[in-house]
């Protein structure tokens, strides 16, 4: 599994630093999925690097992190490279909103005053066909129905996240939302129940989605 | 059995057995509805009850409780309620059937709603916190249980349910079981879709006989040869027959210099298509009734009643 990340234009994050009076910069590139995205990574910093010391920006240092989400692993990069980021006015994220959020808490009781700014708009959790072709299958809704569909996620493949499809907006087995261009959710469902036997599957009439434990901050903590 | 409750006319003469035709309005992007309101009146003598549209397309138009609220008042037509699980979730819906029903609508036809990417407020954000067959079962519960969601509903609505049906749809298996959804959730009549093709619709209407709801049939007869060609073209799913589109064609270049005969002929064109096939199918006794989708064409409804009644 990746996080999926693609580059936000460069005039927008030239903007936000613009905005900010960023001028001495910290880059931290995310060296597992923004890489495998190329949105990170060693080719990423270098990119970005050049960049920002074209629009005369101060790069005070790059590096490439394994686990920029991880608190544990940035906490150790922070203390690694203390006089940096004490330097810096700001740090700069070639990851997903998970990387960012990991800097900014870890950066929080320390250096409370520095921005965080990220180069990425992050799109899903994706399934990888080939680098260059990721896909959204699960949206981790906390309460999994795969063993009841046949494997296809309704939440996932169905335009309305239906519990109980496929709707009108069907036709010859595609969907209505992006001009019938993509399989309908629920045919996709029907045709694998109908393959394994297991057509009683689909005719339950399923109740819909409980949003009472999801949705807001949620968290698994078992230690 | 417990007899069947009744709470409108379109309930009462469906368990009566009777056939019965339904029309639709459909109001627009407008405050002013007396547009509606007079089409509601020139086909009230012939419908037990109307459709008011939910924002069809997702092109938003006057709420449909409001617009089937002041049509119901002002044209002395039932109406039936079209309420999609698009765009509020199950609260608001719930609330919605309640003020429906203290409004005076006793009718409700569940769908799920054409997506908000399709209309002309594509960035709205999709709800379907529902579903169409969820939202019959939230209906039922209401009306039968007195209850939302186990919790007790000091004067409760009196509503009927009623489902859409897509007779085109393929894979059709799909289709016929999510209707069994729809029928055990608890919905009362079915409207399906338009329909052209006599013999997937007798295939179609046989398999979901056994759910044991009474069916309306979707047609939808045009106006105009330009309504027609529109409908094939832009109606995704529906494909209006060749030889018509042919026929309407030669209609309208035919007689193109005499409105009065161009009209009276797509009209009696129409008869002579919808008729057999409608007989058909009510011979066969797969129909309750006829649901005339076709707006802005008020003057085929007395051609059609003669086909109900025949």
């Amino acid at each position: 599994m990746v996080i999926i990340t693609t580059k936000k234009p460069v005039d927008e994050v030239l903007n936000v630093l613009k905005d900010n009076n960023a001028r001495k910069l910290f880059l931290v590139s995310c060296g597992v999925c923004s890489a495998l995205c190329q949105t990170g990574g060693e080719e990423g910093l270098v990119e970005w690097k050049e960049i920002l010391e074209n629009e005369g920006y101060d790069i005070v240092n790059g590096i490439v992190v394994d686990d920029v989400c991880d608190n544990r692993e940035m906490a150790k990069v922070v203390r690694k490279n203390d006089a940096d980021v004490q330097e810096a006015d700001s740090i700069i994220t070639l990851s997903c909103g998970l990387g960012v959020q990991s800097i900014v808490q870890v950066l929080s009781k320390k250096y409370p005053e520095k921005n965080v700014f990220v180069t990425n708009n992050t799109e899903f959790m994706g399934m990888t066909e080939r680098i260059g072709r990721f896909y959204m299958r699960c949206q981790g809704c906390g309460d999994c129905l795969l063993n009841e569909t046949g494997g296809i996620c309704p939440i996932t493949t169905c335009a309305k996240s239906l519990m109980n499809g496929p709707c009108g907006g069907m036709v010859n087995e595609k969907c209505e939302v992006g001009n019938y261009e993509k399989d309908c959710g629920w045919v996709l469902i029907y045709n694998r129940l109908k393959e394994i036997g297991r057509l009683d599957l689909f005719s339950k009439l399923r109740d819909p989605v409980d949003w009472s434990e999801s949705g807001h901050q949620r968290e698994v903590v078992w230690r | 059995m417990a007899e069947k409750k009744v709470y409108s006319k379109l309930g009462e003469m469906l368990a009566n057995g009777e056939f019965i035709l339904t029309g639709e309005l459909e109001p627009e992007k407008t405050c002013d509805l007396s547009h509606t309101i007079q089409e509601a009146k020139e086909i009230a003598p012939y419908v037990v009850a109307a459709n008011v549209t939910d924002s069809p397309l997702g092109i938003v138009t006057i709420n449909s409780m409001a617009a089937s609220h002041i049509i119901q008042k002002e044209a002395g037509l039932e109406v039936i309620w079209q309420l999609t699980v698009r765009d509020v979730n199950k609260l608001g819906i719930a609330g919605m059937i309640m003020g429906g029903h203290a409004l005076g609508l006793r009718n409700v036809l569940s769908l799920t709603g054409d997506h908000p990417a399709l209309g002309d407020m594509p960035e709205s954000k999709p709800v379907f916190d529902l579903d169409s067959a969820t939202l019959i079962r939230l209906v039922k519960d209401m009306v039968d249980k007195g209850t939302i969601n186990g919790h007790e509903i000091e004067n409760p609505p009196t509503l009927h349910v009623g489902a859409a049906a897509n007779p085109n749809s393929d894979p059709m298996g799909a289709e016929i079981l999510k209707i069994g959804r729809k029928a055990e959730a608890g919905c009362e009549f079915i409207q399906t879709q338009v329909v052209y093709d006599l013999d997937r619709t007798i295939e179609f209407l046989s398999e979901i006989k056994k759910y044991n709801v009474p069916i309306l049939l979707g047609i939808f007869p045009m106006k105009s040869y330009g309504m027609a060609k529109g409908f094939d073209t832009f109606v995704p799913g529906v494909d209006v027959p060749k030889d018509i589109l042919a026929k309407w064609k030669s209609i309208k270049t035919e007689f193109k210099d005499d409105k009065k005969e161009q009209k009276r002929l797509y009209d009696q064109a129409n008869y002579e298509f919808f008729k057999p096939f409608i007989s058909e199918l009510k011979k066969k006794g797969l129909l309750a009734g006829v649901h005339c989708m076709a707006v802005h064409y008020p003057r085929i409804f007395p051609k059609l009643m003669e086909v109900i009644k025949a």
